[in-house]
């Protein structure tokens, strides 16, 4: 009888230990994606104390957050995540367009198809996927095009790799053969699997890794996120980032409020807190990725305030969304990447 | 007089040892499960930042890791999760060896030793999931947000890893120990704490030390059932993966395999030591 109560004791203890107090907030992110200094400093202009973990996938991020009781406040999903987890009601209107330092939220970034008119999320980061060119191996005319991994010229033949991500390869395939996105035609989809299989000939790989791949150059070109492409050339200057001229892929990461968040207030401290250009500059230089603040330029490493990879160049391709496709397209392409896998 | 049946003459006992291609079996084995290790292993003193192009050879990675806030806070969380667990899992385990060894056959014995040994048959994720869950619905209910539900999700697949040395070794003790205490009108509490205890502790040592490296070891559970501020050590190795690995990685790696070694020879001395 007193060693069961011993033991219930006991185990209470350790469940009593960890109740949640004010003033605090759990932040839920991509591992390796905040920097810490930008934590510190918001705890110590704010006194709220803030917890961080990782996650390696908007998938596994989402289900823990739809397990419920996660415990998490704030999560970072991709754009297409946000859509997904306001259709599940997975998260809450925080007013985002209401709070004290939306006016320096570039406009191009304010109507989102994912979130328009900013009710939801608070973007963090953004990035493009292009093409990383190690120039000393060819600089020729098809420079600015997908034509570099599509129908590559002889010096970067058998010295490709293409990032291992459907969307991405397909949207870039749609892009270079000028064909519509979320393309449901038969013939085009036709048309977009020949191109792909006859300029797999041509390929090393497909896989990440891309940063050691090119900066051991055991690939000269290849499909890649402009950020990893920015970190390979502090290793090989010679290596460029290109935005091709028929246009490419944008991604961007948000914040946003759990439903069941328990800390709601701290919360949209915190999402206000990260729309002011000096803080948003410091996450920038951390993860080397462009911000959609307005006047963060000042505050991030100069060498990465006037990067191409970040802030692009005269005749640079246009970086566009493209939101979810429909589940028969979905199929079609799943179709035409396991084709290209084999 | 009964007839002695003639017996094929032999050299020496079947053993398999002495099968062709025995040895170089033994030798792919050993290096597919090790080779992997050890070039992780070696990598994590790379100079430069590659994983697969070594330059030179530097601690420096070793030093990142060890100033990195990160890992500290991780490791220290994994530590004391795997502490605890042990606890809670030996006492579990030693309970459920003494009630279940040396004793007559008692109804519904295969289905206890299942119901004890459940977390080493059902696969992983399939736990992990049902973890997450079952947690998840109560911590709605409830509220309540703890470290707590870890350690307990740590605690149950831990207690079949402490349970099998502690039944291992009871089984290799007499009962007439037992018995002589009885007889010396010792109550069931005394034998146990001046007889019992002292003669089993070597399983019991080795139970917890086998629970202590599963728990710090464990991936998928912690990654699904860690709450807000309970990332552990394996857990931020695996958010690392999107952004990229550096040997720091390695780093870690090394050490964690350092420590889990270290660990593992105890035991093995424990157990192996004698057997009556």
């Amino acid at each position: 009888m007193r060693l069961t109560s011993l033991i219930a004791a006991g185990v209470g203890l350790v469940f009593a230990a960890g109740q949640a107090t004010a003033g605090e907030l759990h932040f839920y992110n991509w591992g390796n994606y905040t920097d810490p200094k930008v934590l510190e400093k918001f705890t110590a202009e704010t006194g709220i104390d803030i917890t961080l973990d990782g996650y390696d996938s908007n998938d596994m991020m989402l289900a823990k957050v739809k397990a419920g009781g996660s415990g998490y406040d704030l999560a970072v999903p991709s754009g297409f995540m946000v859509k997904i987890m306001t259709d599940e009601g997975l998260i809450q209107k925080a007013g985002v367009n209401q709070m004290a330092n939306f006016k320096n939220v570039e406009d191009q970034w304010v109507d989102v198809y994912f979130d328009p008119g900013r009710e939801y999320s608070v973007p963090w980061q953004w990035g493009s996927t292009g093409i990383s060119l190690n120039t000393k191996y060819y600089d020729g005319p098809k420079s600015d095009s997908w034509a570099l991994v599509f129908d590559p010229p002889e010096e970067l033949k058998n010295r490709i790799n293409m990032v291992s991500e459907m969307s991405d390869v397909i949207a870039a395939g749609l892009f270079y053969l000028g064909l519509p996105q979320c393309n449901g035609n038969k013939a085009d989809l036709k048309k977009l699997n020949d191109m792909l299989q006859s300029a797999k000939e041509d390929w090393r790989t497909i896989d990440y890794g891309i940063v050691e791949k090119m900066t051991s150059e055991d690939v000269y070109a290849s499909h890649n996120w402009n950020g990893a492409s920015m970190r390979a050339r502090r290793v090989i200057p010679e290596i460029k980032y290109i935005y091709p001229k028929e246009g490419l892929n944008a991604w961007m990461d948000n914040v946003v409020l759990l439903s069941d968040a328990k800390n709601v207030d701290e919360a949209k401290v915190f999402m206000n807190f990260l729309m002011a250009p000096e803080n948003a500059g410091m996450i920038s230089s951390f993860a080397g990725y462009a911000n959609a603040i307005k006047g963060s330029a000042e505050f991030m490493n100069p060498d990465m305030a006037e990067a191409p990879e970040i802030v692009g160049y005269e005749g640079a391709g246009k970086p566009e969304f493209i939101p979810p496709c429909t589940q028969e397209v979905q199929a079609m392409y799943t179709k035409i990447w396991n084709n290209l896998l084999k | 007089m009964p007839d002695t049946v003639a017996l094929p003459p032999r050299s020496r006992p079947f053993d398999v040892r002495y099968m062709p291609g025995f040895t170089s079996m033994a030798w792919l084995c050993l290096i597919g499960l090790y080779a992997p290790l050890l070039i992780m292993a070696f990598f994590s003193f790379n100079e430069s930042r590659s994983v697969t192009t070594f330059t030179d050879f530097s601690f420096r990675w070793y030093q990142i890791a060890a100033d990195n806030a990160g890992v500290k806070d991780a490791t220290i969380l994994s530590l004391k999760l795997a502490a605890l667990s042990t606890v809670f899992a030996t006492i579990a385990a030693t309970m459920a060896g003494l009630a279940t060894t040396r004793t007559r056959s008692f109804k519904g014995q295969a289905f206890v030793f299942a119901v004890i040994n459940q977390p080493l048959m059902i696969p992983e994720i399939v736990t992990a999931v049902g973890t997450l869950t079952f947690f998840g619905i109560i911590k709605q209910v409830t509220g309540i947000q703890s470290f707590g539900f870890l350690v307990l999700a740590h605690t149950v697949f831990c207690i079949p890893f402490a349970y099998m040395p502690i039944r291992a070794r009871l089984e290799d003790m007499d009962l007439t120990f037992e018995h002589v205490a009885a007889d010396l009108y010792a109550s069931p509490w005394k034998a146990f704490r001046y007889v019992t205890f002292p003669m089993m502790l070597p399983g019991i040592i080795a139970g917890a030390m086998l629970a202590f490296v599963i728990s710090l070891d464990d991936v998928i559970i912690s990654l699904l059932v860690a709450g807000a501020g309970e990332t552990t050590l394996p857990v931020w190795m695996i958010g690392q993966l999107r952004r990229g690995l550096t040997p720091e990685v390695n780093a870690i790696s090394t050490v964690l395999l350092g420590v889990t070694i270290i660990f593992v020879s105890f035991f093995f001395f424990l157990t192996f030591r004698k057997r009556k």
